[in-house]
């Protein structure tokens, strides 16, 4: 009896210690940029969870479609009925892990380089991705930061050729996370 | 000039300005006012998360990209920089209280306090989804 009731209190401080390990946003920042001959589109979700794991370097990303704020409703209109078609893959994803976790001392404020790898999912097609990027460790706070390229192509986003020369085919996404500990 | 080429080249002019018009019409026009949006919907907060939680996929194709007018106890605020939050919380999980999160839209961001925390509020707003953790309402403002 006396024993389970140890192991019992183990796997309590056990979770509660892993539970500690976690640092999450749902207010995370994701924009994406399209550069073209004929315009630059931009749009811009503020409404991003993340979730980062400091014990296993686990991390993950999960946003809606249609938080995607653009500056013209035609435009934004366009991205979520003809191009990301939002009412049939309302989410995106990314689930991966920090490459170099040995090289980062979340006791120790700083600003680390990161590389993360892992699963980029869109329209339910998923890549591989591995990215650059950096964490910088504060009390109780970590703040991550990566800019990377994305093909439309990769992902089943098809861009007509009538307005080729309005969409890049390679657009540059800017994460910014604010990870505060649970 | 002959009289029928000159019809024909008013014409002309007259359609590219009408066309170039409405194109630059519609290439630019406004976003949807959600203050001032009928709601498709209306609906207790706790039914609308529930519809998600036992079925997000149907619940997807009734609520996703719809105007909601909701109603429910107030759980929380949140501040974010230049945002604020209303909480209808109706389970825990990893990021802390899940249930309905609306995004006040600018002009609404002072309507609810701390006072109004435990009572009954109503909110109407866009419907984007749901985060696999969260039902996401933006564009809000506060009824009562």
């Amino acid at each position: 009896m006396k024993t389970r009731l140890v192991l019992i209190l183990s796997l309590l401080l056990l979770a509660i210690s892993l539970t500690a390990q976690n640092y999450v946003t749902r207010t995370g920042y994701i924009r994406f940029y399209s550069e073209a001959p004929l315009e630059n589109i931009e749009a811009i979700n503020r409404q991003v969870n993340s979730a980062l794991n400091i014990s296993n370097g686990e991390f993950v990303f999960r946003l809606l479609m249609r938080s995607f704020n653009f500056e013209k409703a035609l435009m934004q209109e366009h991205f979520n009925e003809n191009y990301v078609e939002s009412h049939k893959y309302p989410n995106a994803s990314f689930q991966g892990k920090i490459v170099n976790l040995n090289e980062i001392d979340f006791s120790k404020p700083g600003i680390y380089s990161t590389i993360v790898e892992g699963d980029l999912t869109i329209k339910d097609a998923t890549q591989k991705v591995k990215q650059n990027g950096t964490l910088e460790v504060k009390k109780d706070e970590i703040i991550g930061k990566s800019v990377f390229n994305i093909k439309l192509a990769d992902y089943n986003i098809a861009i007509p050729s009538a307005v080729s020369r309005n969409i890049s085919p390679e657009i540059e996404i800017t994460v910014e996370v604010l990870l505060k500990k649970m | 000039m002959k009289t029928w080429a000159k019809v024909l080249l008013t014409l002309a002019t007259l359609g590219i300005i009408a066309a170039t018009a409405v194109y630059f019409f519609v290439y630019n026009k406004p976003h949807t006012n959600f203050e001032r949006a009928k709601p498709d919907f209306t609906i207790s907060a706790e039914n609308l998360y529930k519809a998600f939680i036992y079925d997000h996929v149907a619940a997807e194709k009734e609520y996703n990209a719809r105007v909601i007018q909701i109603t429910g106890i107030l759980n929380d605020l949140e501040f974010t920089d230049d945002r604020v939050f209303a909480i209808f919380a109706f389970g825990d999980g990893m990021f802390g209280p899940e249930g309905i999160r609306c995004t006040l839209l600018d002009n609404h961001n002072s309507a609810l306090s701390d006072g109004d925390i435990g009572k009954d509020v109503t909110i109407k707003g866009f419907c984007s989804g749901f985060t696999g953790t969260d039902v996401i309402l933006e564009h809000c403002s506060v009824l009562k």
